[in-house]
């Protein structure tokens, strides 16, 4: 492992971005369940790159990773740091004592593996859900909804039709439809750090791309940091600047996705032969 | 105005029905739209009352009315609302279960407190000395007032209930008792906009109580049982829990239908002894909520049909 590790230091970028970018800062950070580690990450920036790749063989602890920066999991040890935009080495904001709604509050936001959605809602409400603000969502507030639809009808109006919902203010029905809503959900909240868990599981090819197109755009031009956790390694070699490796809950190799597909052994060794090639 | 229709048993009826009408309507806010089964309406519903008389009948007051009466009807209301914020405080987070067993004891609490506290409310003798802050010249006319300003606040309610739906601050409680971790990645705040609903909801339920407390003008625990919890519970969930109107229909077909329409103007037997009503009510009701929960889970009125509500306000 040790020698693993120390190439993969020596493969860390040098000259880390361009220091504009919001970036995650995991320390020391450790899971356990029952007695079993999960995660044990000692060091790793996420972020340099406007859009980097998180892969594994499952079991990896990638997505207890993702909700270790988003607090839903509690850290045994260690901290997890969002440095936004353009913020000098010490005004980092501590992810890891604060409540999972503080962190979206930042900027640092997360789709959802598993399908997740509000029944009770209908497209347009969860998308007006997502844009309202807590002035809006004042208890004594029961004259907001106008102001509120008028705001913000032009970006959802975007999104519905970008995305083809024919009834925005009907339910999502299908799986496909939640996938995608919660990930608009996201966007609409216009995130600093997007972190992206399998968003191609269950969308279809033609949706999938749309999606991947959008990101890339929103990356670029809004100094995002996006980070995606995807099995479907095609994705991961086509979209993204820089690819973190883990297995057994730690970062094992880290680089530009050349350089991974190059140290095929290591990659074969987890994922199994015939994942790296495509 | 001629009052000879409105019997005093009539406005007493009345005065219950709507208050339930009330009750339900918060509950229906907590538990309909964000998820939290208040078994503890009674709790917070008795505080109000109890806190409200005892300061008003026992303090040594230096001005005349109706500051003294103003001022305990706002301590009630708000010694029910800070037991909702610790009430709230220890619930919020935990499951549906852990709420209903929460609430459920705190109400037992309430009620061994007026019990046992005999210097301030009297003890299970009960208090009295509460009355009217106003004189009209008639006890009817009094009463009748009185019902009047009641259904003034509860009719406040339901408008509040209403544009609460249309808000935004709906769709976040409605998103709370959907999936409230979805809610947090989002940005929300869960446990304190629960615990402020919670709050502001245990209030409220205190007021009505308060006010409950002056149509009675005597306290006492066999007023402060699970019945009250159970009347605003059934009738809400008969009528439909995430509806607006679910609280109004549902108890009007139970307390309403009970309390004054079979109570004055059904031919009940003569053998038919005064204690046996209140215990046949609440077996009608315990039966009612059984079978409104096995044929129409959601109630008469059923889902909350946002589709047909955002049609509505934001057009096709």
């Amino acid at each position: 492992m040790s020698d693993r590790e120390a190439t993969a230091t020596a493969l860390k970028p040098t000259g880390s971005g361009d220091g504009g970018r919001p970036t995650i800062r995991v320390e020391g950070a450790v899971k356990s369940f029952d007695g079993r580690v999960v995660v044990d990450v000692d060091e790793l920036t996420l972020g340099d790159h406007p859009i980097e790749g998180l892969i594994g063989p499952n079991g990896a602890g990638k997505t207890t990773l993702m909700r270790m920066i988003m607090h839903t999991v509690k850290l045994d040890r260690g901290t997890i740091t969002f440095f936004p935009p353009r913020a000098s080495a010490d005004r980092g904001e501590i992810l890891s004592s604060r409540p999972p709604h503080e962190i979206a509050r930042l900027g640092v936001v997360k789709t959802n593996q598993v399908i997740q959605d509000f029944d009770e809602l209908t497209i347009s409400d969860s998308l007006l859900l997502s844009v309202a603000k807590a002035p809006d969502e004042r208890l004594f507030r029961i004259f907001r909804e106008d102001k509120l639809f008028e705001e913000y009808a032009e970006p959802i109006r975007w999104y519905l039709d970008g995305f083809g919902f024919k009834d925005p203010h009907g339910f999502a029905m299908s799986a496909g439809a939640k996938k995608l809503l919660d990930i608009i959900r996201c966007l609409l909240l216009r995130p600093k750090v997007l972190l992206l868990d399998e968003p191609a599981a269950g969308l279809p090819g033609e949706v999938r791309d749309r999606v991947i197109e959008l990101v890339k755009e929103k990356a670029s031009t809004e100094n995002i940091s996006v980070v995606i956790i995807e099995h479907d390694l095609n994705v991961i070699w086509d979209v993204c600047d820089y690819v973190h490796f883990m297995a057994e809950g730690r970062v094992i190799l880290q680089g530009v996705p050349e350089w991974i597909r190059e140290h095929e052994t290591v990659v074969e060794k987890y994922l199994g032969s015939g994942h790296v090639g495509g | 105005m001629n009052l000879d229709w409105l019997s005093s048993f009539l406005i007493f009826g009345l005065f219950f029905v709507v208050m339930m009408i009330g009750l339900a309507l918060l509950l229906h806010l907590q538990m309909g739209l964000a998820g939290i089964g208040n078994f503890g309406i009674v709790g917070f519903w008795g505080i109000g009352m109890y806190a409200f008389g005892v300061l008003w009948v026992r303090a040594d007051w230096p001005f005349g009315e109706p500051w003294p009466f103003l001022i305990s009807l706002a301590f009630g209301t708000v010694a029910a609302g800070l037991a909702g914020l610790l009430i709230g405080w220890l619930i919020a987070d935990l499951d549906a279960d852990g709420i209903v067993v929460g609430t459920l004891g705190f109400a037992t609490v309430v009620l061994i407190l007026a019990t046992t506290e005999k210097s301030l409310t009297g003890g299970a003798y009960g208090m009295g000395g509460l009355d009217f802050p106003y004189d009209v010249g008639t006890i009817k006319g009094n009463e009748a007032s009185w019902l009047a300003i009641v259904i003034v606040l509860v009719g406040a309610l339901l408008f509040y209930v209403a544009r609460v739906h249309r808000s935004p601050y709906g769709r976040l409680l409605i998103s709370l008792g959907a999936n409230a971790p979805l809610a947090g990645s989002l940005g929300k705040p869960t446990f304190g906009t629960k615990l402020w609903l919670f709050v502001v909801g245990s209030a409220g339920m205190g007021l009505l109580g308060a006010m409950y407390g002056v149509m009675v003008h005597f306290l006492s625990p066999l007023k402060i049982g699970i019945e009250i919890t159970l009347a605003a519970i059934v009738g809400l969930v008969l009528g439909g829990r995430s509806r607006v109107w679910g609280a109004v229909v549902g108890v009007l077909l139970t307390v309403g239908l009970f309390d004054i329409v079979i109570q004055l103007y059904a031919p009940l037997p003569a053998s038919l002894s005064a204690q046996a009503l209140p215990v046949l009510r609440e077996v009608l009701f315990g039966a009612t909520l059984i079978v409104v929960l096995m044929f129409r889970p959601l109630g008469i009125l059923g889902r909350m049909r946002r589709d047909k509500l955002m049609r509505r306000m934001h057009g096709e």
